[in-house]
């Protein structure tokens, strides 16, 4: 899936408000769906986030600031474990940048790195990169109007469209109708099996706007591995500009704060 | 025709042997090696993670000096493999990482050998050699700074500059273009591995075909010392070479049983006519009370005359080809260059390999095709009516 993704870290921070008489109204699943990936994106921001990365071999804990303009331009730059701080990655449109602070220098990711894990993490720095509406890819469906554990949901399948270049073969996404925050989405492979599971939770007004505070990636693969985002302060509308987003910018520490 | 037909046989089962050898030596010599130690949990995957000895590791000098003392070992070396990205200006690449000790390594495998430009790195620094393609793709050359990245088994992401001591040039196209090669050290520091953690002892045997033994032997040797290892030999690793010898050697027998079942009715068709020839001869015998039985031995006897000649010629006809082209092999190059066959390089070298078996067999085939093809003129021969035949009837 192309729009829930690590992004999500980045554009959440950036969620418009939701209107309670706007959920009210008859809405059809596609336009359930872009509300809740248009939730995921916005305009400029700047929040903290801690990722907490669980694998079999090793658990760490990194404290992240993000600045995020649009869906083309993002910068995280790690503020702990000590080791790590001050490596910051860079993506420019369709270009990811490392800073390496240990060898002071800046490194382009080839192409073909791009389905490979960010620092550890269960995200891919595809996951990163890619920005396309979740509506132009996928024919949706709502396979599920009702109640679950009490709170009334919708549950959608999502097919790719014939000629949509998309990495899975379905998604599932559930989402809660009184506020359009999302549940779950499901990852499925082109065989049909489960990939991964991106949980949402502790939803709270942050910055003014409610997002999901805390989400949770879980490898189908691998039980037991997880990462775990969480929101620590967010802003919004924080006027970046796109020249921002500079190697310069990744390379300057102070200049970014 | 039967010197020809057992000089064909030989000479073309040696170069396809001398195939095979160059097969195998090229696929194992290069990097792979003719036996491997690593965890049992290694393969497939092969995570950074499985280290023998698991998370405490080993007493590495004492694991390779044992995989060395097998009989069959000549040398072994301590490996450890990474992965990730290496980079210079705005290059970078996606690479697979190997540690070596670069005084080991060499007497195991031919990469570091393969040396095209610069010098080997040395132990306890921070140089690397890179392959052709990647410093041409990377635009460096000995001397440079390159930055290294690699994910180290602690989770954090190992960075750290080197400096690229050598470039080496293996003629394969995969290895020149994604592997970088570390002092084991420098590499386990990257990794956040501590220097009793190794992935790999791989080690190379003189005769490949002694690997499977080997790897039994250290197999259950390092097995009685409680080690969670497992030895393999090449035939394990790489069995698309063994099937390509089995299939090469099946289709030696196919050719020994087309070329001396041709040579059968050429044998037969002279010793026919010569029969014919001497059948005054034989009316002769016959009527002065030789036993058809005693013409069917002499004329099989004179066929098996005629293999000994035979074999005679062929063997002086291939011995001295065979010693020329074993240790002078026409060089093939000036025609087409080298190619890869099941992963491994090979050159364009017409090399024979000795086979006494074939020789042997040649041989024996050789005897079984006089002896076939002169049944049915030793059975025309005892059949000649004497006194038709003398008076000329």
């Amino acid at each position: 899936m192309k729009t829930i993704r690590f992004g999500l870290a980045l554009a959440v921070l950036t969620a418009p408000p939701m209107s309670s008489a706007a959920l009210q109204s008859q809405q059809t699943a596609e336009e359930i769906v872009d509300r809740v990936d248009r939730l995921l994106r916005g305009n400029s921001s700047r929040g903290t986030v801690t990722m907490e990365i669980v694998t079999e071999h090793w658990t760490r804990s990194m404290e992240m600031e993000i600045w995020s303009l649009g869906t083309d331009y993002s910068l995280i730059r790690i503020l702990s474990p000590r080791k790590d701080a001050g490596t910051a990655t860079l993506k420019s449109e369709n270009e990811i940048w490392n800073y390496l602070p240990r060898v002071d220098r800046t490194i382009k990711l080839p192409a073909s790195l791009m389905g490979a894990a960010w620092m550890g993490s269960h995200f891919t720095n595809d996951d990163l990169v890619k920005e396309s509406r979740i509506i132009e890819d996928y024919d949706i469906e709502i396979l599920f109007d009702g109640e679950r554990d009490g709170v009334a949901v919708w549950e959608f399948t999502l097919t790719p469209k014939p000629e949509a270049a998309v990495v899975w073969g379905r998604i599932e996404e559930r989402v809660r109708q009184d506020d359009l925050m999302p549940v779950w989405v499901r990852y499925y492979d082109d065989r049909g099996e489960l990939v991964r599971t991106m949980v949402f939770g502790e939803f709270q007004v942050m910055g003014g706007r409610l997002v999901p505070a805390h989400m949770v990636i879980e490898p189908a693969d691998k039980p037991g591995e997880s990462t775990t985002i969480t929101y620590g302060d967010l802003e919004f509308d924080v006027g970046l500009e796109s020249s921002f987003f500079s190697l310069q910018r990744l390379r300057d520490d102070r200049g970014s704060r | 025709m039967l010197a020809v037909g057992y000089f064909s046989v030989v000479v073309m089962w040696g170069w396809a042997e001398g195939l095979v050898a160059e097969m195998i030596g090229n696929g194992t010599d290069i990097l792979t090696g003719q036996v491997q130690v690593h965890s049992t949990e290694y393969n497939p995957d092969k995570s950074v993670y499985e280290t023998i000895g698991g998370r405490s590791g080993t007493d590495v000098p004492t694991l390779v000096a044992q995989v060395a003392a097998d009989p069959a070992v000549a040398a072994a070396a301590p490996r450890v493999y990474g992965g990730g990205l290496v980079s210079s200006g705005s290059a970078t690449v996606a690479a697979l990482f190997l540690g070596v000790d670069p005084e080991l390594e060499p007497q195991v495998s031919r990469i570091m050998r393969a040396l095209d430009r610069g010098r080997q790195p040395e132990p306890g620094t921070n140089e690397l050699l890179v392959g052709a393609e990647m410093a041409r793709v990377l635009s460096v050359e000995p001397g440079d700074e390159v930055v290294v990245v690699a994910p180290a088994v602690d989770g954090s992401m190992g960075n750290d500059l080197f400096v690229v001591a050598g470039v080496f040039r293996s003629g394969m196209a995969d290895l020149d273009r994604t592997f970088a090669l570390f002092p084991i050290d420098a590499l386990q520091m990257l990794m956040v591995l501590p220097p009793t953690r190794i992935h790999e002892v791989a080690a190379r045997v003189v005769d490949p075909w002694q690997a499977p033994g080997a790897a039994e032997r250290l197999d259950a040797l390092l097995d009685s010392q409680g080690l969670d290892v497992v030895a393999e030999s090449w035939t394990t690793l790489r069995p698309e070479m063994v099937e390509y010898a089995q299939l090469t050697q099946s289709f030696q027998w196919v050719l020994l049983a087309i070329v001396f079942g041709m040579a059968i009715f050429g044998v037969a068709n002279t010793m026919l006519l010569a029969t014919f020839e001497r059948r005054n001869e034989f009316a002769v015998l016959l009527a002065l009370g030789t036993k058809p039985s005693g013409i069917v031995r002499a004329v099989f006897f004179e066929a098996l005359g005629l293999g000994v000649l035979g074999l005679a010629a062929g063997a002086a006809m291939t011995l001295p080809i065979m010693v020329w082209w074993h240790n002078a092999p026409p060089d093939m190059s000036w025609l087409f260059g080298g190619f890869t066959m099941q992963g491994a390089l090979i050159r364009p070298v017409l090399r024979v390999e000795y086979s006494f078996t074939m020789a042997v067999y040649s041989a024996v085939a050789l005897f079984a095709t006089v002896s076939l093809a002169s049944v049915y003129p030793a059975f025309r021969a005892a059949r000649v009516p004497p006194a038709d035949t003398m008076a000329g009837r």
